[in-house]
């Protein structure tokens, strides 16, 4: 029987720079995908002219290369960097309430604070001083919990123990009366997939921090050039792969991890096992009833599936501005009921708040000249797609998006009217290519309550470990950081022996 | 110290705590969701389809219509113009070819494929001669990229068929016919003979019972005397037949030959691509044909490939690489045979190939060495990494 050092199930972020990390040590890996190709949401697929990128629309965490943010770190480690060539976005994003209201935000602290004095005066001296909070906030979460401070508390880090499990909502209530100017700058509650009142500002407010200071990004390619670069260099380590191989069972003997059987009935040995599909199923699918105490499973009755998404993606027959398209990142609201809009996640009813990304306004080689493409996208739970029988899904799925294309026209008339190719990924999509429950794309809801400081995420069974969106958060950056610190927790381990 | 020690110093701490030491007891069990997942996905996207004939309907002399119930009682939904790929086992070689629904999605008891007869082919001609009602196959889900999106394809839709391409369209216009759709369609359908007119008696009864669907047949080979239209299905007829072109989608199902002949007749019509849809077709008849095609490796040329790790094989630089592995016992996975799915990508390490204009490489995968073998021609000696 074939033996491994370790064995990685899955090759989404989490999987790659895992995998990627055990093979640059040194180690012997086997990869296992059910897919086709690496990257799980990290990837791309082609109609006619078009290369549609599935999931990235502001990679966080970058930062240039003279001032690097943590996620570079990541990548210069796992030399990828050289094969790889990233596009910095010089605005924020815009958001835009159909006939009512228009604001494009710089990323960039002192303008941002401009603009929105401009745009509402009467909030003029408390808008200054919120940044000042996320901004000192930033810093000690930085220092004290990034850098693990050994002396950290609360006398040391005010901001930081009184606001990180502060719901964002409360603390906008506090520095603001303007509803515009919360949801304005809240918009990014809808990237976390959590309603202001349940987002922690702590979460919140690393977020925005990072994105300002490290600027959003893509990369030219997609986040399928990423993918493609991790897997290249996970081979070139002498890494194996193999693709339309999912994992079926991970076998245990004495609560230790001995070997896993892929779907196609070969069996590996191994000591090591390092899972990038979700806790649950792992638990729950992968390996037999009795091996896993039940303690285990009661713990995820605290937790809840996250949402998924609903996307149309979109490739148009010209340029931004014959659409009216100038700004990269375009998030179109119809309410500033955040906790309505987030309601409808549940249902199929209208969507309250949507994003549509033109990659081409920031990298116009994204697509083939004379053309552009956007992926128009709001997030939305499996649930209410469960419910539709399956001869009534494409129906379904063509009403809901045209109720989505009508929202889209309100700010870009005539749009419908310029799109050459159309691919519409409903959650199911997203659950049929991620094998996650509910086409989750970030993992476990990540209210308050699921935040890093009440996880308990160290597995019952010796060898096994977990990385990507359900084991920390869902996103481009946690997840790839994710990869590494769980392959990194594994080496450890090794070298005990 | 460290976090662990202070944490409780959080403010809200302690209240979040015990929120979860609550819904730990009372939570969602998730444990009730064993296996639920793949009972999901069964539902919509199975992985693969065990299908067997119930019934062989002989259409005209060249085609047969094939009619497929599951054998697990079940079939996914598929939309009108979609194909799936049957997998067949002919004298020990393991291969597929596609074959789009010829029923409508509304018939939810069986799948319809229609096939026709290409000459020399290897699988059609197993179906329409072996095959017999009570065999059953392994297919693919449904799968494809040629339907009708309500968003951007309008009302107004022309169908241009020729020979077996006709299938896609007649599982399109019996879901519009039968369900009432507000859509108008003119169907130009190009045969070689009045004998070759698959599902010909339906499409005329439709077109008398369905004011806004209309029907042009144009023969290429008309027999003696023939009354009907001849030639072959040009700007000049299209013109004539539907007057003014402004907001018509024009979908497109048959031959290499016809695509290559109706898509310059459509742009000397000054139809825009984004109006014109146009169905796969499969590796082209005569790869050295192709632009770009290196003069000096003749039809006869062959190369050796050798899988990293595994075996090597000598095949023919004008067959496609996937179809040269099937051969010789080895089969990667496969769906569209069209380069277009990206399902059987596989990475180049050594070598060249020659993959004709159309196939879908995404921009990393071509950066990074993966060519589609379904429609890759080795032009050197090769190596190939199977993962
Ligand atoms: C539409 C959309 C938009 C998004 N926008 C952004 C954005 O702008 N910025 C951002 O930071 N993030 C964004 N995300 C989120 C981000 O893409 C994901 O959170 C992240 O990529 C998840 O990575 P992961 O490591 O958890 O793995 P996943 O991507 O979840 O991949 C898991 C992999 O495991 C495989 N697998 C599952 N089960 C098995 C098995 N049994 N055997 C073998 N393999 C298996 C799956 O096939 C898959 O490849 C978006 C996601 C989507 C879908
Ligand atoms: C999306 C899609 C939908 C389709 N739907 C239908 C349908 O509904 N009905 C239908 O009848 N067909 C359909 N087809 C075509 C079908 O999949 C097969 O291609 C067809 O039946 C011929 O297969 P074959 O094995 O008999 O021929 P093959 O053996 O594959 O040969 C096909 C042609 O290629 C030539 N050829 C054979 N071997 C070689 C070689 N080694 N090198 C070069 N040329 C060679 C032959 O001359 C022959 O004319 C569809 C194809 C696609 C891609
Ligand atoms: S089988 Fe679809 S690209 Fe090769």
């Amino acid at each position: 029987m074939p033996e491994y050092d370790a064995v990685v199930i899955g090759a989404g972020n989490g999987g790659l720079t895992g995998a990627l990390t055990l093979a640059r040590a040194g180690r012997k890996v086997l990869l296992l995908e059910r897919h086709n190709v690496p990257g799980g949401c990290a990837t791309s697929f082609v109609r006619g002219r078009f290369e549609f990128e599935v999931a990235l629309h502001q990679l966080s965490g970058m930062g240039s290369a003279e001032r690097p943010g943590p996620l570079r770190s990541v990548l210069n480690d796992l030399g990828v960097m050289d094969k790889l060539e990233f596009v910095e976005m010089e605005n924020l994003y815009r958001v835009v309430w159909p006939d009512t209201f228009d604001i494009t935000l710089r990323a960039e602290r002192n303008a941002i604070v401009e603009t929105l004095q401009e745009r509402f005066p009467k909030e003029k001296d408390n808008i200054p001083r919120f940044f000042d909070l996320v901004y000192s906030f930033s810093m000690e979460m930085v220092q004290g919990l990034f850098f693990k401070d050994p002396n950290i508390s609360k006398e040391k880090y005010p901001l930081f123990f009184k606001y990180a499990l502060t719901p964002t909502q409360k603390v906008l209530d506090e520095y603001f009366s303007d509803p515009l100017l919360k949801a304005v700058l809240s918009i990014y509650w809808s990237y976390a997939g959590v309603p202001p009142k349940w987002f922690s500002f702590g979460d919140f407010a690393i977020m925005l921090f990072a994105y300002i200071e490290f600027k959003p990004y893509h990369l030219k390619g997609g986040s399928q050039a990423l993918s493609n670069a991790l897997l290249d260099e996970f081979i070139n380590n002498g890494g194996e792969v193999r693709f339309n191989c999912g994992a079926k069972k991970i076998t245990t003997k004495g609560g230790r991890v001995t070997g896993v059987t892929t779907e196609q009935g070969d069996t590996v040995q191994t000591r090591y096992v390092l899972s990038n599909t979700s806790m649950l199923q792992t638990y729950l699918d992968l390996m037999d009833p009795d091996q896993v105490p039940r303690e285990t499973l009661d713990g995820f009755r605290s937790t809840s599936i996250g949402p998924s998404a609903f996307s149309i993606y979109m490739g148009f027959d010209c340029e931004p501005e014959e659409l009216g398209i100038q700004e990269t990142t375009n998030f179109i609201t119809t309410t500033t009921d955040m906790d309505k809009a987030f309601a409808r996640w549940k249902t199929m009813e209208q969507q309250g708040v949507a994003l549509l990304t033109c990659y081409d306004v920031s990298d116009p080689d994204f697509s083939p000249p004379g053309t552009c493409q956007a992926a128009y996208v709001a997030l939305q739970y499996g649930d209410p797609w469960y419910l539709v029988p399956p001869h009534q899904y494409y129906d379904a799925k063509y009403r809901y998006a045209q109720g989505m294309m009508e929202l889209a026209e309100k700010v870009f008339p005539g749009i419908q009217g310029h799109i050459e190719e159309m691919e519409i990924a409903t959650p199911m999509t997203h659950l049929r290519y991620l094998g996650h429950l509910g086409g989750a794309i970030y993992g476990h809801d990540q209210y308050t309550k699921d935040t890093q400081y009440f996880m308990a995420n160290r597995s019952p069974v010796q060898g096994l470990y977990f990385a990507g969106a359900w084991a920390s958060q869902g996103g481009f950056q946690p997840t790839l950081t994710s990869g590494r610190s769980s392959a990194k927790a594994i080496l450890k381990s090794m070298a005990k022996k | 110290m460290s976090l662990k020690d202070v944490i409780h110093d959080i403010e809200g701490y302690q209240d979040i705590a015990s929120e979860i030491a609550v819904l730990k007891k009372y939570g969602f069990d998730y444990s009730a969701q064993r296996g639920q997942l793949e009972s999901i996905l069964d539902m919509l996207h199975p992985k693969k389809l065990r299908l067997r004939i119930s019934e062989i309907i002989e259409e005209t002399r060249s085609a047969k219509t094939l009619r497929l119930v599951p054998v697990q009682s079940y079939l996914p939904p598929f939309q009108a113009g979609q194909y799936i790929s049957l997998v067949v086992e002919i004298g020990g070689v393991v291969t597929s070819r596609d074959y789009s629904m010829s029923s409508p999605p509304s018939q939810i008891g069986y799948y319809d494929v229609t096939v026709r007869r290409v000459g020399d082919g290897f699988v059609s001609e197993y179906l329409l001669d072996e095959a017999k009602p009570g065999d059953e196959f392994t297919s693919s889900s449904p799968a494809g990229n040629f339907y009708y999106n309500p968003l951007i394809h309008g009302r107004d839709l022309v169908f241009i068929a020729g020979g077996s391409g006709i299938t896609p369209f007649m599982s399109m216009i019996r879901e519009a016919a039968g369900r009432g759709l507000d859509r108008r369609i003119h169907l130009f359908y190009g045969s070689q003979s009045p004998d070759d007119i698959i599902f010909g008696q339906e499409i005329e009864d439709l077109s008398r019972r369905h004011s806004n669907f209309t029907w042009t047949s144009v023969i290429s080979d008309p027999p003696q005397g023939y009354q009907g239209r001849a030639g072959f299905i040009s700007a000049g007829l299209m013109e004539e037949v539907l007057g003014d072109l402004s907001d018509k989608m024009f979908f497109l199902c048959g031959p290499e030959a016809m695509y290559t002949f109706c898509r310059k007749e459509l742009a000397s019509l000054g139809v825009p691509g984004r109006r014109i849809r146009i169905e796969m077709y499969g590796p082209p008849k005569n790869i050295t044909a192709c632009q770009g095609w290196p003069e000096s490796i003749d039809a006869g040329a062959t190369v050796s490939v050798s899988m990293k790790g595994g075996k090597t094989i000598t095949v023919r630089s004008t067959e496609p690489l996937m179809n040269s592995l099937e051969r010789s016992g080895i089969v990667i996975p496969s769906l569209c045979r069209s380069g277009e799915c990206s399902l059987c990508r596989t990475k180049l390490l050594k070598g060249k190939v020659f993959q004709p204009e159309g196939v879908k490489l995404r921009k990393s995968d071509r950066q990074f060495g993966y060519i589609h073998p379904c429609m890759a021609y080795p032009i050197s000696d090769i190596e190939i990494l199977l993962q």
